[in-house]
Order: structure tokens, then sequence, then C-alpha cells
């Protein structure tokens, strides 16, 4: 038992040490606050610039409320955008000719061609060097809808006021059943499963590889010979798989201390910034969900790192390492694909039975947890599953793993890596 | 008391055995040859003892003891194949390797400062091992080697990468080992440095034993009918001789085997006046030929 928690302690303190380690864990949460509040900074720091925006209303009719209505103010107090009234003396299309080369000289920044029609139905156009400010586009939309709506009701004798109550939108909120009761949920828990699996997925991926690299350091450089004068080849494998088991374990606590400090300041944080965005509330996670995502990353982790860890020692490259090393990625890659399919229906026979193949069942199960939580017995299945499999591959990759250490040349094939397992 | 006692020992990998039947051992205290040409199954040897693989068939005593992992720490192994964590600094790397062998604390340190002292690694303590020359990363792995004071050390090829500086060091030090109650088992290619250092010897060829024993006895055995030639001149006209029965030719430098019965002096007398003879030396066979001509024998 000494000699493993030795190669645990060497493993652990060979990872932790390095400058990636300390990048990714500590970097990683803050890169991913600053894609969060960036944004917000800098849409609440900068003042932005007044915008001139031509309006050719042929039906006269408009311009005076839309104006009116265009009342957006920059942070300055002025107005965000100023109309100009081009009256519609002459040819249409020589007028448009003349703001075109406005727009180009930069003197507006677009214009509006509002038929005569219009409050029959006829097609505004916008024309602009470009159309990508969703958030102009969508302002000067609304407000033309406002004015030429209004009209259109007047005219047909309709107090506009009166038929905006009975138009307002219909209330309609999600909620999700549960053994508590019915909690409301407002898209939270799509972003949060998301988010959790991803991570899942991410960490299964990286640490196994780490393993697989583990190892074939260990074999090409040739200190395997060395190590297993003093210990068994599965005590070696326990020790590294251990190890880096609890290097992501550290990770997942940093990480963990940065989310909670996160998501009890993000609510006050943004506020502070922006006081329109005070109601926004990072979703809480309930308990089981993070007592499951341990034990899932712990079986997954196991099946998948020790499977990497054969592959690592019947190979001499790295290179090598890849060819042999994707069948057994996909397999985590494959959940994945499928997850917005389970996402979508988490009850149906399908999803309970890829929920319940062992080498999917840490991403999938998983998903199924976060958005609905199924039956336990489907919860404790797939976990049984999962254990006799991680237990059975640790046998077949501890027997492979003992006799690739110490081959070297050729990479032997698939049918006399199965051979080795019968060695005494 | 043996300090390797193999008895019967058989390793096969489907149809193809690595060691077959071999049995040999070591006495305490003494240096013992591990000998045999390229793939003869040496290392699969060295493996079985080490508890690394185990024998199909046969058994394995250690220092007494019937080979378990226990074993482990009361031996040390020095690999042909050898290597270190290249990204560990020298001095963590030897704690590591010790530590695996039982040795901790400040027993483990003292130990690793004296050696480090006496190879003259001081000063890389604290350097990474993949900055280390080949040469000194040799003497790295002889440490982790012996700094667990082991009282059986297998060393294979010890002296590849080494100067002549440090393969003098290291001998003295198998030597002072020796002295000191250690038995050793030393497998090399390099039969001189077998002849100068080792008590007993093994050889295997493609699986198995084909000579073992004390080396002085096997030496004698094989009769005073070689002849050593220093000369000048045309090495061919040597061969006309009718008793030459082998000739290891150097151009300046022969190893002669003479047919069994043969008189060397008659041989010299033939010899007159065909080269020039700096040396003329009758003795017994180096065991550089005997091997050659063992391994050739098996082979035919």
């Amino acid at each position: 038992m000494s000699k493993i928690l030795a190669v645990i302690k060497r493993e652990y303190l060979q990872i932790v040490r390095t400058k990636s380690f300390i990048l990714g864990t500590v970097l990683g949460p803050v890169i991913m606050g600053l894609f969060i509040f960036i944004p917000v900074l800098v849409s609440v720091m900068s003042v932005g610039d007044q915008e001139r925006i031509g309006v050719i209303d042929a039906s006269r009719e408009i311009y005076q409320e839309l104006a009116e209505r265009m009342d957006f103010k920059l942070k300055d107090g002025r107005l965000k955008y100023v109309l100009e009234d081009y009256r519609l003396t002459a040819d249409l299309e020589q007028l448009k000719d003349t703001l075109n080369q406005k727009v180009l000289a930069g003197d507006i920044s677009g214009y509006m061609v509002i038929p005569e029609n219009i409050i029959e139905g006829g097609t505004i156009e916008f024309a602009a060097e470009h159309v990508s400010d969703f958030d102009k586009i969508s302002s000067i939309n609304k407000a033309l809808n406002t004015v030429i709506i209004e009209k259109r009701l007047k005219k047909a004798g309709l107090e506009p006021g009166e038929v905006s109550k009975y138009m307002e939108e219909v209330r309609f909120v999600t909620q999700k059943v549960t053994k508590k009761g019915v909690e409301e949920d407002t898209g939270g828990t799509f972003i949060v499963s998301y988010i959790l699996v991803l991570i899942l997925y991410m960490t299964l991926i990286f640490y196994g590889q780490l393993i697989l690299r583990g190892v074939i350091e260990e074999k090409s450089s040739r200190v395997v010979e060395v190590v297993l004068s003093s210990l068994k080849p599965s005590q070696l494998m326990a020790g590294k798989i251990l190890g880096i088991a609890a290097v992501g374990l550290t990770q997942y606590l940093i990480w963990a201390v940065f989310g909670v400090a996160l998501s009890s300041y993000s609510s006050s944080l943004v506020s502070s910034f922006l006081p329109q965005a005070s109601g926004f509330k990072i979703p809480s996670i309930p308990v089981y969900v993070f007592v499951y995502f341990v034990v899932f990353f712990i079986l997954g982790y196991f099946l998948f790192s020790t499977l990497y860890a054969a592959i690592g020692s019947t190979v001499n490259s790295e290179k090598e390492a890849q060819q042999l090393g994707t069948p057994l990625t996909m397999m985590l890659v494959i959940p994945i694909l499928l997850m917005m399919f389970v996402m979508r229906s988490p009850d149906s026979t399908l999803s309970i039975v890829l929920s319940l193949i062992p080498f999917f069942s840490p991403i999938l199960m998983l998903l199924r947890i976060c958005v609905l939580l199924p039956p336990f017995i489907e919860i404790l299945g797939s976990i049984v599953l999962l254990i006799v499999t991680t237990v059975g591959m640790i046998w077949f990759a501890g027997k492979i793993y003992r006799v690739g250490l110490l081959m070297y040349g050729k990479r032997p094939s698939l049918p006399e890596i199965i051979k080795w397992v019968k060695y005494k | 008391m043996k300090a390797v006692d193999a008895e019967n020992i058989t390793k096969q990998y489907g149809s193809f055995y690595a060691v077959k039947d071999l049995s040999f051992d070591v006495p305490k205290g003494s240096v013992y040859g591990l000998l045999g040409p390229n793939g003869a199954g040496k290392t699969t040897t060295i493996r079985m003892i080490m508890n690394v693989i185990i024998p199909d068939n046969g058994s394995i005593s250690v220092l007494g003891e019937k080979m378990s992992e226990n074993m482990k720490s009361r031996i040390g192994y020095l690999p042909e194949e050898r290597g270190l964590y290249p990204k560990m600094k020298v001095g963590e790397l030897l704690v590591f390797l010790a530590g695996l062998k039982g040795l901790r604390g400040q027993e483990a340190k003292q130990g690793i400062d004296q050696w480090l002292e006496r190879f003259d690694l001081s000063e890389w303590r604290d350097k990474k091992a993949e900055e280390l020359s080949r040469g000194m990363q040799q003497k790295v792995q002889f440490i982790a080697t012996v700094v667990h004071k082991p009282e059986l050390i297998i060393l294979d090829e010890p002296f590849s990468g080494l100067d002549p500086v440090n393969t003098k060091l290291l001998k003295d030090i198998m030597l002072e080992m020796k002295e000191g109650g250690v038995s050793i088992i030393f497998s090399t290619h390099r039969m001189e440095q077998v002849e100068m250092i080792c008590d007993n010897i093994c050889l295997i060829n493609k699986a198995q034993s084909v000579l073992k024993g004390n080396l002085a006895e096997i030496k004698k055995n094989y009769g005073k009918n070689t002849v050593i030639l220093e000369y000048d001149g045309d090495g061919l006209r040597v061969r006309e001789y009718p008793e030459v029965e082998n000739i290891d030719d150097y151009g300046k430098y022969m190893e002669i085997k003479l047919k069994d019965r043969a008189d060397p002096q008659k041989f010299l007398e033939s010899l007159a006046g065909k080269v020039r003879i700096d040396r003329f030396e009758i003795k017994e066979p180096t065991l550089n030929a005997i091997f050659i001509e063992k391994v050739r024998e098996k082979n035919e």
C-alpha cells in the first residue's frame, strides 16, 4: 500500500506543479468569468455615438410620430437616433441615389423608405452600409410597428389604448414537476445540464489523455523497467490512476469554490453594473445533482482511465496511441452527439436504454438526472452496470498493461493483445 | 545459502520458448555472470528472478526464500533498458525510487547524499533528469539500484556508456559490495569484463543453458591448446598448419585453437620463417573464444 501511495504522491505532485495545470485550473474559471462580464461591461461602459437616419416618408403620415417614438437616449442624455426628413419632391430613385451617396460618405448611417400605401399594408425598406446591428434594426422596427398599427386601428375606428390592452401577450411560464412539487424553471435546467455534462465530458477526455501520455512516457523513457523492479504493474497502474484522480478532484474543488463565489456575487455584481438586469440569477443546482456528478465522474474516470492506461502500455509513441485511442474517445463523443436527443425526450425508451449502457451512462444518465430525476431504480441500474463493467475492464486492462509495458518494438495487433490476457 | 536458486524454469510465449528448463544457482557473496547472445533469454530470466514475469514452470528462490513481491526491497536491479522520469529532479527521483524500496525519511536522504557525493553528482541534485548526460543518468540509475543496501544486485550491462574513469569507479564499488557480502548477478556481452570480475557463469543460448559453473574450472577443462600469437606479416600463412582448428584473427593478434592433442611446440616450429613472431603464448582459451564456440556449436 505504501508503494501505491508513493506513486500517487509522485503523479499528483508532478502534475499539480506544472504550469499548464495551474493555468488551466485558475485561469479557466477566470476566463469563463470574463466571457460573462466583459460584454456586460462593454455595453455598460461605452457611451455610443449619435446616428443620423434618413426618412423618406411618401405617405407623409408617419414621420412626425416616428420621430417622437424614436426617443432612445445615449448615456450622456443626447438622442441616440436623429431622424432627418427627406421630402419626396421629384423622382424616388434619384433621391435614393443621393441618400446612398450620403450613406457611403458617412453623413447618415442609413435611411428608410416608407411607401404611400403603408397604412394599407405596404413594405418599408431600410438601407444602410451594414444591417448587422440587431439592436438598432429592432428598435426602428418596433417604433414603426407601434406607430403604423396605431394609425391602422384609428382608421378602423378603434381606440389603440383599448386594443393594446386586449392584445397583451398571454403570460406563459414553464414548470418542472418534481417529487417536492412544482418548481418554476426558466431554462436554467437546460444551461446547467449542458454545462455539467460538458465539464464531465471534457475532464474525462482530458484525464484519460493525461494517463495515456503518462504511461507512454514511462514506457518510452524505459523508467518502467526500473520501477517494476520495486512494485507490481497493478500497483503502478493503481497509483497512477488514483494520483491523477486526486488531481481531477483538486481541480473540481477549486472550480467549485470559484463557482460558489461566482453564483453568490454574480447577481449583485451584474445588477450593480446593469440595473435593468437585477432579476438575473444563476440557477441553483440541487445537491443530489452534485452528488451524482461526482459519482459518475469517479466511475466514468475509472472505466476510461484504465482503458487509456492499457492502450498506452501497448504502444511506443503518442502517434500510435492516437489510432488505438480513437475508438475509446468515440465512446465519449457518441453520448455528446446523443445529448440533444436525450434532453428533448429524456423519458423515451431509447433514452432510458442509452443511459444504461455502461460507456454512455456517465454522461447520459447524469444528463437525465439534470433534466428530470429518473426513477431511482434506473439510476441504480446504470451505476451497478457501470461498476460491473469497470471492475471487468480494470481486470482486463491490468492484464494487458502488465504485458504491454515490457514489450517494445512493433505495435501488437488486436488478436495478439487478446492473447496477452491468458499469460500467466 | 544460495543468493538465487532457479530450478527448471520455463517461460513460453505461444510456441516460442523464451527460457526453457533453465537451472542455475548463484552462491552468496559471489559475482555471477549471466551470459548469452542477443535474444538468448537473459532479460526474461532476470525478469523472472525479479518477479516481473512469472515462470510457467519451475521455481525460483531468492536469498533463501521463495521469490515474492516483498523480496523486491532486498534486491537492486539495473536493467539494460533503463531510464528516468525526464521531468523529475534528480534528488526527488532518487527519493521516490528509494521510497519504493522501503527506504524513507532521513535514512533515504543521507544515503542519497552520500552516493551523489561519491559519484560527483551533488551539484545536479536539483536539475531535471533530462538535463543530465547519458553517463550521468547511468550513475543516477546505479544509485537507485544500490541506495537501499540490497543483499542481491542484478546489473545488466552496467558499464555501457561510461567513460574509463567511471567504469573503474563502478567496478571498484562492485568489488567493495562483494567483499561486504552482497551477491551480484552481472550480465554483459563484454567477455573480458566477465573474465576479470566473475566467479561463476551461466551461458544461455536459445533459451537453454549451454555452459555453467566456476569460471576457472570451465577454462581449465578446455585445456591448454590455445595459442596467443602477436605477429607481423601474412596471417594467411599461419592457417597452412594442418593441426589448426580455429583462428580468431585481429590483424596483428591471433587466438588460435589447436586440435585436441596437437603439440603447440610443433606448431611454433612450423611458423618459423612464415611470419615475424612478437609473442607466442600457450594458454587456456579466452572466455570470448569459448562463448563463440559454444554458441556456434549450439546453432549448428
